[in-house]
């Protein structure tokens, strides 16, 4: 038994000391100065800029040509009427959705291939979700490297496998480059898919499925009775979240195809780009990127908010 | 019989041999590139166009770690990127967790505020880059390291203000409370109490804060040229040389990739609270 | 050393309103219990005393101070938590001291206060630890040192023995008596748990959706409660309520149940109701006995009932069975009964038991 001396009092230790006018204001205050910092640097990096770029892209503003006259809506009629834009805009639509399809139905496949443990589990793991730490630029690099002739060993392998000569122009050919494009896509981030399916299969309680084979179901069932409807929610997420940054693909392609052959790989990003940085028509570039941002906004707003919804739920 | 049995059971896995079958197929789907890469970066120009292509270099050599690093200044690009990525996480983790406290213990500016912040996430960078760009030609940060320093701390504050938001309100507040009571002012309660307890949380966002900055590519490309220029931008170097500068392309990145990997492989119990911000406890 | 006193107080969250009108006395050196089911606001009220939640309307004064706008830091309040909140960084003695070090007192001072703390406390040898290296039990002991090292104007406690297991909870609940027994400064104690609420208590404040139902001695509220919902928070097995109306036969008055009627003792006044006469009977288990050889004593009510359910304590037995439709439970000596279907003869003591108006609930 612990030793214990008799309860008593002590002298009061009173209040700490007063605040000075400074510590007060800033205790007062304390929430909004916690904020502040971040909320400034927002503003000024990211709202300034985009009112900024709101106001170029209805004047005409050239390096070279001084002074910017008011342009109206002209610059935005040249992005609405090249037809490059539009092929970058469907090229973007569709190059994203067809990755994230393959990458989402591959990400569940591992994702319900490693659910349960088994030897040397961790090591998989880790292998598996490097992909996400590497910069698209070297993955980029890598698939260059795997796919551009003469050099890469793909066509060689291809050959040895079907048994005759393989001369795939991986990065020059049409269709070959969009499947190129798409793999390297897929290479990256498919681990995003496991990773999250991963934490939602996991989440799971095993009870359920135990239930389930008390009553006979098998497993083709239980899949859809159980797994799909308690995982959902996961998917609606890992899929908004991967396909909002999808869209944006821009790093395998500067790499892999530079936008082309001619201007065949631009995605929305690239043809922003190359109208920007490279023609310097910057009006226009900006005006494009709005009318990108918006067409981004409605697909936040569209899924994000519903994401929210389930979140909450 | 009991192999059959187990294979109709309902379960979270689909059957053996398929699971490892799948999984192997992965694995060198993944491992595969990263070789080739490996071994790119190892053996002799020479070999290069050899068939059967060489597998397994014979006389490895480091000539092309050499010239990467050197000749194309991968070690400026090596040193830019980890002054820039260490600076900009420091900031980016010391200003989110800072917002991220506000929000989750004080609810500052309702659900607004945070969901504009998460909202910075899923801007495309290319709406922000271009008035970036000409506002930093103007004010002389274009091709500084201040200037792409304040761009990725910007860029990262989402994803460490989301996940420190996550953290802390899954941390209890009585401690924060007992804090308070015991006498301290609120800054005393979260500087003293709050941050030494959320620092496992502070970590792993700084840690997912620098991954993003040391791959990011689009932001280096248009706001640097040959002053605070990044690794991921020296690959440029390598494009249209057709196969001339292969060993050097991938002997630089796999110096890239060493840095970014490790950490990710560390901080690999937080991943998922790292890509989904937070939303999803791993 | 404060008295506190609440007036108006009132606390809401968006549409939700959490306290709805709270006057309360606390003098000086009482031990307060607030109880209540949750949601019932006991925990908000506490929270606002101590400043951790702003108040929406009303006064809260401490040593005849008004405290609405003072910090928690400056109203020289201590609390103990539920999860007893230790600084899980901190040692246990740089956990007690931590307060005091807010204060910017010398550090050999706060030694010698921690120590003295800790030697009344019985966990000198732990002062070294980390508290994830404690016992639920100890670091329930850690989180109380931490408020008497400062000896504060009032000793704050919101819920502090719920995670604990049954065995510790009785320990501690004595030492928290102990306590105050040896300080005897102002506490104020918030527990959903009747029990805590009756053996520590000074006075027990009964809350009920954001309102006080009844405030007073513990034994005022257990032997006459003000409600239906006192008589049925307070007591275990739970008082039990017949429903019935109040009747006039053969000169006395007393309440019908269908054909059965039992009456009133004359001592007691006879009451009136706010409607038709329809009462509920109030019956704690202490109230019925089995009947000893003889007459009925004065002011009790004899019948044979026949026994439904037995549940046996050891050293008493809970016999449950039916009077006028409704179960009844009585308390009985263990050998008093043996097992269902039996019939015993009973006495209901109707000097103790409350009637209440059905209508409103309130006693009558």
């Amino acid at each position: 038994m612990p030793q214990t001396a008799a309860i008593t009092r002590m002298t009061g230790a009173g209040a700490p000391p007063r605040l000075s006018s400074f510590a007060n204001w800033a205790d007062r205050h304390f929430k909004w100065l916690l904020v502040a910092p971040a909320v400034l640097l927002i503003l000024a990096l990211s709202i300034y800029p985009l009112l900024f770029s709101l106001v170029v892209s209805f004047i005409n503003y050239d390096f070279q040509v001084p002074g910017h006259a008011f342009v109206g809506l002209k610059n935005f009629e040249r992005v609405v009427f090249d037809p490059v834009a539009r092929w970058s805009l469907l090229l973007t639509a569709l190059l994203s959705g067809i990755s994230v399809a393959i990458e989402f139905v591959l990400g569940l496949a591992v994702a319900l291939a490693m659910v349960r443990s088994f030897p040397g589990r961790g090591v998989v793991m880790s292998i598996l979700i490097v992909p996400l730490f590497i910069s698209p630029v070297i993955v980029g690099q890598a698939w260059t490297l795997l796919l551009q002739r003469p050099f890469g060993p793909t066509n060689y392998i291809l050959g040895a496998l079907l048994g005759q000569e393989v001369t795939i122009g991986w990065l020059t050919e049409s269709p070959w480059l969009y499947i190129s494009l798409v793999v390297a896509d897929v290479w990256q981030w498919t681990p995003f898919m496991f990773v999250i399916l991963l934490a939602g299969l996991t989440s799971i309680p095993p009870n359920l499925y135990e239930a389930a084979e008390l009553d006979g179901v098998n497993a083709w069932q239980a899949f859809w009775a159980i797994t799909v409807p308690h995982l959902a929610p996961m998917m609606l997420l890992a899929l908004t979240f991967r396909l909002l940054d999808a869209i944006r693909m821009f790093d395998t392609i500067f790499i892999m195809t530079g936008g082309g052959p001619g201007t065949s790989t631009y995605t929305a990003s690239y043809y922003l780009y190359t109208v920007g940085f490279t023609q310097f028509h910057l009006s226009q570039a900006t005006a494009g990127s709005w009318l990108f941002l918006i067409f981004t906004a409605l697909v936040v707003t569209l899924l994000v908010r519903r994401l929210l919804k389930v979140e909450t739920a | 019989m009991a192999a059959v049995r187990s294979a109709r059971r309902p379960r979270r896995g689909g059957a053996p041999v398929a699971r490892f079958v799948l999984l192997g197929f992965f694995l060198i789907f993944v491992l595969w590139p990263l070789y080739w890469m490996f071994n790119t970066s190892v053996k002799p120009s020479d070999d290069y166009l050899a068939t059967p292509p060489v597998w397994f270099p014979t006389e490895p050599t480091l000539l092309h770690y050499e010239v990467a690093l050197f000749t194309y200044r991968g070690l400026e690009g090596l040193i830019n990127s980890l002054i820039i990525s260490l600076s900009a996480t420091a900031l980016s983790a010391l200003l989110g967790t800072t917002m991220a406290y506000s929000l989750a213990r004080y609810n500052t500016g309702g659900q607004h505020l945070s969901f504009w912040v998460l909202s910075q996430r899923f801007l495309p960078p290319i709406g922000i880059v271009l008035p970036v760009f000409l506002i930093y030609r103007q004010v002389g940060l274009y091709d500084t390291h201040v200037g792409l320093i304040v761009a990725y701390t910007v860029f990262t504050l989402p994803v460490s203000v989301w996940m420190m938001f996550a953290y802390f309100r899954g941390m209890p507040r009585s401690m924060e409370e007992a804090a308070l009571v015991d006498g301290c002012t609120r800054w005393e309660a979260f500087w003293r109490v709050a941050v030494p307890l959320a620092a496992p949380g502070i970590v792993a966002a700084a840690v997912f804060a620098f991954i993003a900055c040391w791959t990011e590519f689009f932001f280096a490309l248009l706001l640097t040229s040959r002053t605070a220029f990044t690794l991921p931008t020296v690959f440029r170097a390598f494009i249209g040389f057709q196969g001339a500068q292969y060993g050097e392309a991938a002997a630089l990145a796999i110096v890239s990739l060493v840095p970014s990997i490790a950490l990710g492989v560390l901080a690999q119990r937080h991943l998922v609270r790292g890509l989904t911000l937070g939303a999803v406890r791993g | 050393m404060a008295n506190v006193r609440i007036s108006g107080l009132h606390k809401r969250y968006g549409a939700f309103h959490a306290v709805r009108g709270i006057d309360l006395d606390i003098p000086d050196g009482e031990f307060t219990v607030l109880v209540g089911p949750s949601g019932c606001g006991k925990s908000t009220l506490l929270r606002t005393i101590a400043g951790l939640e702003e108040i929406s309307e009303g006064t809260i004064e401490i040593g005849g101070e008004v405290v609405n706008d003072l910090r928690p830091r400056d109203r020289d309040v201590a609390m103990v938590f539920q999860d007893y909140a230790l600084y899980p960084h901190m040692s246990v003695a740089r956990n007690i001291g931590f307060g005091l070090k807010a204060r910017k007192m010398p550090q050999p001072e706060i030694d010698r206060r921690v120590d003295t703390a800790a030697r009344m406390l019985g966990i000198t040898q732990l002062l070294g630890r980390l508290p994830r290296q404690l016992s639920g039990g100890q670091r329930q002991r850690v989180a109380i040192g931490r408020a008497i090292v400062r000896n504060p104007r009032i000793f704050l406690f919101d819920e502090p023995l719920s995670n604990l297991d049954a065995q510790l909870r009785d320990e501690m609940r004595g030492e928290i008596k102990r306590l105050h027994q040896g300080i005897s400064t102002t506490m104020i104690y918030v527990t959903h748990d009747q029990i805590e609420a009756m053996t520590l208590a000074d006075r027990i404040v009964l809350m009920r959706d954001g309102l006080i139902e009844q405030q007073g001695a513990p034994l005022d509220l257990f032997e006459r409660p003000a409600t239906t919902f006192v008589a049925g928070f307070l007591g275990s097995p739970k008082m039990s309520f017949l429903p019935g109306r109040l009747e006039s036969r053969a000169g006395s008055e007393g309440i019908a149940f269908g054909d059965q009627f039992l009456p009133l003792p004359n001592g007691r006044m006879a009451p009136r109701t706010s409607g038709d006469g329809s009462v509920l009977l109030g019956l704690r288990p202490e109230h019925l006995s089995r009947a000893p050889a003889g007459a009925p004593p004065p002011g009790c009510v004899r019948y044979d009932a026949l026994v439904d359910l037995v549940q046996p304590t050891g050293s008493r037995s809970y016999a449950t069975f039916r009077l006028a439709g409704e179960p009844v439970i009585a308390e009985l000596q263990a050998h008093d009964v043996s097992r269902p279907g039996e019939t015993l003869p009973i006495d209901v003591n109707m000097n103790r038991a409350s009637v209440f108006d059905a209508a409103t609930g309130k006693a009558i």
